[in-house]
């Protein structure tokens, strides 16, 4: 037995939505959802006041939140099993920290998706704002694991400070993607903003859409490296379009970014 | 048990259990990978004195490997996780991330067992410039080297595997012995998840528990030594034998030795007696030592004469 929650109204303010977990709630009667409360400015809201609370035959460890959510930040933050799914847009800071378990949203997110995650898998389905996949403010390392997957586009900073973990963004990304990318590999599908990679470290980013302009500090490797291309190229077909070609292409890499650590690649396949 | 005029003994091999794993080593084409398997699974025979007992299970088409290109599987077992270990770093070092081209990969999955490494400690070969790479849940290394990077996976698990599988040929003669040795040799290699560990698959000094030395823990086993029928306290030397050869099989499963020994004594057999191997024969310690049994007589059930 799992939860479907549907809005009826938007809250007036932001709501910190990381309390709807699908593990605690699963424990939760609707009754009890009604009345479970979400910090609203200085107050603690109900439940009941914004969404109508209706049982699902969806299996348990299954949460479901529907409407325009875009009000709802740090919605999933934290989540280490179970499925959340939003069907609608959400706010600020969604998967924050997450270490496991699968987020789908099938709207937009605004900024910080998948800031600082862990493990697990988050999808949205629409755009995201800037600094997805990024580091906490203060933070040494971003993300360091699991897998963000974007079907429309990506703001700035995305994956900044990235330390491990795979990033997927099908459509155009802003500027700075991938900067100070410690690990990890990044794949875009359309087109990249200015300054890509800006003091990458080491980790891979692959370009399957449009080949940018890189900057004076990343360098052509003119040097096989087929295996890998083939192992990473398979893995990224499953997305499908337009990743679902990149094994048949050849592969031109470039090094940087050589005023940082510089042992970073970018791919471009030809 | 007498087909096709060859005389089937009524006992069984008697094997151990050992830890395996498998590689897949993949190359520019097969010639190179061959080379590189070649390599790593030399001075593998025995784990008395290689660490390993090592072998060729077979090509990998290129649609079945990791890489898309040309392959060899290749099957290392031994008395240890530990010495598994230690040997297929050792060989994955010395020999494949030498060898042109190559990239080796686990293959099993990784569900199959614990893992032991297998890039993971060459990683330092890069001297700082090696790259570490996740891709679909598996790490992989890739090293810097001249002709472009040594990808290798960074572990491969290690199952229960079983070693010891054997038969012995007894024939008419030298000739005759190598040619009903290789033919059951040839018929061998077919079965997958088997290795016959031994120089072309078959050995000549095949050996009992034990010796008259003090530490010495194998020695000849003269009871299948034509030399000494008439010495040995115990032969199993009839008229007519001059010449004795012992086929050891190791598999990743008790079936796979099964059906190695099934596919040796069917090619003996289908060559018949006067080919020259008049009898087929197997090892064992009594039954107490080791708990897997290869009965001949019920593995040759089925051999069409």
């Amino acid at each position: 037995m799992s939860l479907r929650l549907v809005l009826r109204q938007a809250p007036a303010l932001r709501v910190d939505a990381r309390r709807l977990q699908p593990k605690t709630l699963a424990a939760v009667s609707a009754d009890d959802l009604r009345r479970m409360t979400l910090p609203h400015g200085r107050d603690e809201v109900e439940l009941g006041e914004w969404f109508d609370v209706l049982e699902d035959g969806a299996g348990s460890l299954v949460l479901q939140l529907e409407g325009d959510l875009a009000r709802f930040d740090a919605i999933g933050a934290g989540l280490a099993e179970g499925t959340l799914v939003v069907r609608g847009d959400v706010g600020d800071a969604v998967g924050l920290g997450m270490t496991g378990g699968r987020l789908l949203v099938e709207g937009n997110a605004r900024d910080l998706a998948g800031c600082a995650m862990r493990g697990g898998a988050l999808e949205v389905k629409g755009s995201v704002g800037d600094l997805a996949a990024s580091a906490l403010p203060g933070d040494m390392d971003g993300m360091s694991g699991g897998t963000l997957c974007v079907r429309g586009n990506a703001g700035a900073r995305l994956a900044d400070r990235m330390r491990r973990g795979n990033v997927t963004v099908f459509g155009d990304a802003g500027e700075f993607a991938a900067s100070r990318l410690v690990a990890g590999t990044v794949a875009l599908g359309g087109r990249c903003g200015a300054h890509a990679a800006w003091g990458m470290r080491r980790g891979t980013l692959v370009f399957a859409g449009e080949a940018p302009a890189l900057g004076a500090t990343f360098v052509p490797i003119e040097s096989d490296a087929d295996v890998f291309w083939q192992l990473l190229a398979r893995d990224l077909a499953r997305f499908g379009a337009p990743f679902d070609t990149l094994a048949r292409r050849r592969v031109a890499r470039h090094a940087g970014d050589l005023a940082a650590q510089g042992k970073g690649e970018l791919l471009v396949p030809q | 048990m007498r087909l096709n005029g060859v005389d089937v003994d009524d006992t069984f091999a008697e094997a151990f259990p050992m830890k395996a794993t498998r590689l897949v080593i993949t190359a520019h084409d097969a010639t190179w990978a061959m080379h590189a398997a070649v390599s790593a699974t030399g001075f593998a025979t025995s784990v008395i004195a290689c660490g390993c007992e090592a072998g060729i299970e077979g090509p990998v088409e290129p649609e079945a490997t990791p890489d898309g290109r040309p392959g060899v599987a290749v099957l290392v077992f031994a008395m240890s996780g530990k010495e598994l270990g230690k040997q297929v770093e050792r060989r994955v070092g010395q020999c494949v991330m030498t060898c042109p081209t190559t990239a080796v990969f686990a293959g099993l999955p990784p569900e199959a067992g614990e893992p032991v490494p297998l890039g993971r400690n060459l990683r330092f070969f890069g001297d700082g410039w090696q790259i570490s790479k996740m891709i679909g849940g598996v790490r992989y290394w890739r090293v810097p080297v001249m002709d472009g990077e040594f990808v290798a996976q960074e572990s491969t698990p290690v199952v229960k595997g079983v070693g010891g599988g054997n038969l012995l040929l007894l024939a008419d003669d030298t000739a005759t012995a190598l040619a009903g040795a290789t033919a059951a040799v040839e018929a061998m290699r077919c079965v997958p998840g088997a290795i016959m560990p031994f120089p072309g698959g078959v050995v000549r000094s095949g050996s009992k528990v034990g010796s008259k030395y003090a530490g010495l823990i194998a020695s000849t086993n003269d009871a299948f030594c034509p030399a000494l029928a008439a010495l040995a306290p115990r032969t199993e030397i009839g008229a007519g034998v001059r010449c004795v050869m012992e086929i050891v099989v190791d598999g990743l499963r008790e079936e796979d030795v099964a059906a190695a020994m099934r596919a040796g004594i069917a090619a003996v057999i289908g060559r018949g007696a006067d080919a020259g191997v008049r009898r087929i024969s197997a090892g064992n310690y009594g039954g107490k030592l080791g708990p897997f049994h290869f009965h001949l007589r019920a593995l040759a059930e089925g051999v069409t004469s």
